[in-house]
């Protein structure tokens, strides 16, 4: 470093430390923001992984009549299977408030000090839980304001309301959060549901398959023969579940976000790329005149080349010393925020080292790419062009036409006339600086564009269901007896009798297999009825047509129960299991509905004519409401619950509007979560740009700013000669950045969509977003061009007619 | 040496011509402009020997800044060409020339063009340093001697800004002499400075002319002449005067 050439290089570093800080910043934020995404991706992937794993999960649930320790034992012994258990679950619901009821799903699990199939994780208080009492998974807590000690109110299907307190909680990875279902996950004892009215008997057979416990196929032959031996033994076998195997029950949510960070990774990657080409032409701009004299005093281009290549390679391990572990914190930060949303414990957050290998390339190898080009052109100009290079290039002359035009705007002073002119002059660095700008506003808008898209599926969501409340009883009840019950109750404008029943697909083996997990949410598919001329079911038909007078067989399917079918259309017949028996329907058409579990609609006399339940008698009814605020809508539910129970009809759970639109926005919240942070990372990016650009425009044209001042032009022409400009490029770049956003943002509402709900996204235009960047871009512009400009305007005429 | 193509020991061993040191054949240059195309110099002959003081006069757009340029392959000839001491300049490219002009011609410009970010003694290293002349350690101190040599030795450690623009030519001067090259360019050197100081950055150049090193130099201040053991005055591309004064 003895070398004058090499000390020039320190010096130059030196002195334009503000460029250098910010180029270094820029290539740091680029490494920020793909080593948050990407490192999110990997802490993220594995810890979901670990978490669900760690549990044991069972690979089947089989539903019998019974299952006792001599059945446990019997099937732990079979070679096929690994490991065998006797669970129950059985759904209830709890009062919150008074008459306020929220969905309880309680596992009954023999021996919890025992218990290694689908495991749960001791958290705080007793483990197990003493008699009388309930574990809880450790988000109810907070969901239900309670604490340890605290007594809950349940009712189960046949019993009576009761309380029970709480002895401790319980870490279930195996469960999507209770805020994000709304659900009350509780965990007792056999003798605890006895108390609560249920019978002790245990009725679900958990097992783990002993070969290729993560392939379906095989997965499903192994239990396929056990159902036909167990019903060889003389047991009932009812429904058996088989979740995906290996997969959490958000794995596809997390598989949404993540494909979002992976998309968006690559984005910040090349909007890195822009902006570190940004970055360096603008420095190269800076020394080209220096480059021309060094070339004169016998430099090879080589040896030149090699300077500025060093420097690139300095400024990048640099920025990625900064960006680096900045980024790893982000990705650590923000997987927490993930853990949170999705109730994971983070065992270890170690980054892997391909993702710092990835980063350094980031930071050192794509600059230095990005670099090799420019520098080269630039080392390569001939002594001559370099030094007659005084900033008003050969491209000043650039458009007669144009200038012209420029010349009859009446309305514009001189001054912004000249920034409008200066704007177009270098068209190469214009167009980097408009494409850096254009990409991180296409993508700053696209993030809060998509994030509106949720929202309006959201919207979308609870306007398709056009009731406000749902109730599922206990048992069929008369839907004339349950209509006369609600006629009297003040609030509820129209009520509606529906039928649901879980039904599965049908097998060649007979048996009824789902792919619905343990909280018989996620995964469930089922059959649902409605009266005929319903206005309670109205959403966008996606093919053939709907149903009307005269089905007898007819079904409509939503587009994720079509995703069961891949291979039939419209006008085909698809074949169901329901209570055990095959029974045929004629697909008439599919249906759109956002964010809606699979389900297949029938009428009535269908659904009573395959499920064998009377045509007179319901289970489910569906009610609107005269008020919507959200006291009345309460309060009416409460004059439900009491006409209800009034008429001795039990209540299996009750689903509000508000209850199933949390729910829903819980688990949507993630992806706002995440989009936002994007966005700001996007728009910092894209105003460091302008910033960079607008430097180095101001360096360029230094010589011409002192003959402007020679010939009588004050600081303050100048001054806003500069900030005009950059606001210009700032306000094109707005222009061109909104309609590159509508196909990106399409492009991911058609991805997580898919991903997500097999429903791509509406596709929503954002005003907050228009309104924001156009706001964050003049802002910036201003930001960005008033330090250079200031700069500018302090030369005298002397210096900058001097300046090298 | 025909070709023109030389490496750098071949450039350092080049014997000394018995042909003019410098010698202009038909040279001609055309630039394209905005408004077409602009004929800076028109088929010029021109030689010069070792130890002349050549000033090139003419008005401005005469193509006197075009005629050094080529002599310093700074610019390349449309036809013609040029050989200095016996190498074909128009024949090189430009990382040949970079070598060659680092070793053969110092360059002194009339903005100075000291790069700002090194000492006055590192901008007159930086030349031995490219061109990778004189031992390291022995570097410094041969700039400080060719500084002594010009009078601004006790400046060799201050940044160009510091000094005025008489010494910051001055600089530029030893640095033009950094690698002891046999011909010393300069575009217009006083043009910057007043008489006082061009005065006295004249009796350096005529110096270094009278220790034998060929001067060619731009001006266009008519009071400069007697410094000039020749003069060679272009109009429109053309040498219409070209008087020797030995």
């Amino acid at each position: 470093m003895n070398s004058p050439r090499w000390k020039k290089l320190l010096r130059d570093l030196q002195a334009a430390r503000g460029r250098m800080v910010m180029m270094v910043v820029a290539i740091a934020i680029s490494i920020f923001s793909v080593g948050t995404f990407l490192g999110a991706y990997t802490i993220s992937i594995r810890e979901m992984s670990r978490n669900y794993l760690g549990t044991n999960p069972a690979s089947a649930f089989i539903e019998l009549d019974r299952v006792d320790d001599a059945l446990v034992q019997a099937v732990s012994e079979r070679e096929d299977i690994s490991e065998a258990e006797a669970t129950s679950w059985v759904g209830a619901r709890a009062e919150v408030s008074p008459n306020e009821w929220m969905p309880v799903l309680l596992f009954v699990i023999p021996d919890f000090e025992t218990s290694h199939v689908s495991t749960i994780a001791p958290e705080a208080g007793e483990y197990p839980p003493s008699s009388q009492t309930i574990l809880v998974e450790r988000e109810v807590l907070p969901l239900l304001d309670l604490k340890i000690g605290d007594a809950i109110t349940i009712q189960t299907p046949n019993g009576a309301k009761q309380e029970i307190k709480i002895s401790g909680t319980v870490h279930d990875p195996a469960l999507a959060p209770a805020w994000q279902e709304q659900t009350v996950y509780g965990y007792i004892t056999p003798a605890t549901l006895a108390t609560l009215g249920e019978s002790e008997t245990l009725h679900i057979l958990k097992v783990t398959v002993s070969d290729k416990p993560y392939d379906l196929a095989a997965i499903e032959a192994t239990v396929s023969e056990l159902a036909v031996w167990l019903k060889a033994q003389g047991y009932e076998v009812h429904e058996i579940r088989i979740p995906p195997p290996g997969v959490h029950p958000h794995q596809s949510q997390m598989t949404s976000v993540i494909g979002l960070f992976l998309v968006f990774s690559f984005m910040a990657l090349v909007l890195s790329a822009i902006l570190t080409a940004t970055m360096i032409n603008g420095l190269l701009a800076q020394q080209i005149r220096q480059i021309g004299i060094m070339k004169a005093i016998g430099a090879r281009t080589r040896q030149i080349t090699g300077l500025y290549l060093v420097l690139i390679i300095a400024l990048g391990m640099m920025a990625s010393i900064i960006g680096v572990p900045l980024g790893t914190v982000a990705a650590r930060g923000f997987t927490g925020v993930i853990a949170q949303l999705l109730n994971l414990e983070i065992y270890s957050d170690a980054i892997p080292a391909w993702v710092y290998l990835i980063l350094f390339t980031v930071g050192i190898l794509v600059p230095l790419l990005i670099a090799l080009d420019p520098i080269l052109k630039t080392t390569r100009i001939t002594v001559r062009e370099t030094l007659s290079d005084y900033g008003i290039s050969r491209d000043a002359s650039a458009s007669n036409l144009r200038d012209g035009w420029f010349s009859r705007l009446r309305f514009f002073d001189n001054t912004l006339i000249l920034a409008l002119r200066n704007t177009f002059r270098r068209r190469g660095r214009l167009i980097l600086t408009l494409s850096l700008l254009s990409a991180a506003g296409a993508m700053f808008m696209t993030g809060l564009n998509v994030s509106s898209g949720w929202e309006a599926s959201l919207d979308q969501s609870a306007a398709d269901r056009h009731y406000d409340l749902e109730i599922r009883f206990n048992a069929p009840v008369p839907a004339e007896q349950v209509d006369s019950l609600l006629t009297d109750v003040p609030g509820v404008e129209k009520s509606e009798s529906w039928n649901l029943l879980p039904v599965a697909l049908n097998r060649p083996n007979g048996l009824e297999i789902v792919r619905t997990y343990p909280d018989g949410g996620h995964g469930s598919f089922t059959l649902r009825s409605f009266p005929l001329g319903s206005g309670l079911i109205e959403t966008p038909l996606l093919d053939g047509r709907f149903l009307q007078a005269g089905d007898t067989d007819a079904v409509v399917l939503n587009q994720n129960a079509k995703a069961f079918f891949p291979e039939v259309k419209v006008g085909d017949e698809i074949e169901l299991l329901i209570e055990g028996e095959v029974k045929t329907f004629h697909l008439v058409g599919i249906i759109e509905q956002t964010l809606s579990p699979s389900a297949a609609y029938v009428l009535p006399e269908t659904f009573a004519s395959a499920t064998g339940q009377p045509i007179e008698l319901t289970n489910a009814v569906r009610i609107v409401m005269r008020e919507h605020d959200e006291e009345a809508m309460a309060s009416i539910t409460r004059d439900v619950e009491e006409a209800l129970s009034a008429g001795n009809v039990r209540v299996k759970v009750t689903v509000s509007e508000a209850l199933l639109g949390e729910a829903i926005s819980g688990h949507v919240y993630i992806f706002i979560v995440a989009l936002m942070m994007i966005s700001a990372v996007m728009a910092v990016v894209g105003v460091l740009g302008l910033a960079s650009s607008m430097g180095t425009s101001v360096i360029e044209r230094t010589r011409e700013f002192g003959v402007m001042r020679a010939i009588g032009a004050k600081s303050k022409t100048i001054l806003r000669n500069i900030i005009s400009e950059g606001v210009f490029i700032g306000l094109m770049s707005w222009v061109i950045s909104l309609p590159l956003s509508l196909p990106l943002s399409f492009g991911i509402d058609y991805l997580i969509g898919m991903l997500s709900f097999r429903s791509p996204l509406p596709l929503v235009v954002s005003s907050v977003g228009l309104v924001v960047w156009v706001a964050l871009i003049i802002a910036g512009s201003i930001a960005a061009s008033a330090y250079p400009a200031q700069q500018a305007s302090r030369l005298t005429v002397r210096e900058t007619l001097a300046y090298i | 040496m025909e070709t023109g193509l030389v490496s750098r020991k071949q450039a350092m061993a080049m014997p000394v011509a018995e042909k003019p040191l410098i010698e202009l054949r038909k040279v001609s240059k055309m630039y394209d402009v905005a408004a077409g195309k602009f004929l800076a110099l028109k088929e010029v002959d021109m030689q010069a020997e070792a130890g002349e003081f050549v000033a090139v006069v003419g008005k401005s757009g005469s193509g006197k800044s075009t005629l050094i340029n080529m002599i310093t392959g700074i610019d390349t000839p449309t036809s013609g060409e040029v050989f200095v001491a016996s190498t074909a300049v128009h024949a090189m490219d430009q990382e040949q020339l970079a070598i060659w002009r680092g070793l053969n011609v110092g360059v002194v410009f009339q903005f100075f063009q000291l790069l700002p970010t090194l000492t006055v003694a590192e901008n007159v290293i930086l030349p031995m340093d490219f061109c990778d002349t004189f031992p390291v350690n022995e570097r410094r101190g041969r700039a400080i001697s060719l500084l002594e040599k010009v009078g601004i030795a006790e400046q060799a450690d201050k940044l160009p800004a510091d000094l005025s623009g008489g010494q910051q030519q001055r600089a530029a001067i030893a640095r033009a002499l950094a690698n002891d090259p046999p011909i010393l360019v300069a575009d217009e050197p006083t043009g910057n400075l007043d008489s006082h100081t061009s005065d006295a950055v004249m009796g350096l150049f005529a110096g270094l002319a009278a220790e034998g090193k060929t001067v060619v130099m731009v001006t266009h201040e008519r009071d400069l002449t007697r410094y000039f053991t020749r003069s060679i005055m272009l109009s429109d591309g053309v040498v219409i005067t070209d008087k020797d004064k030995k």
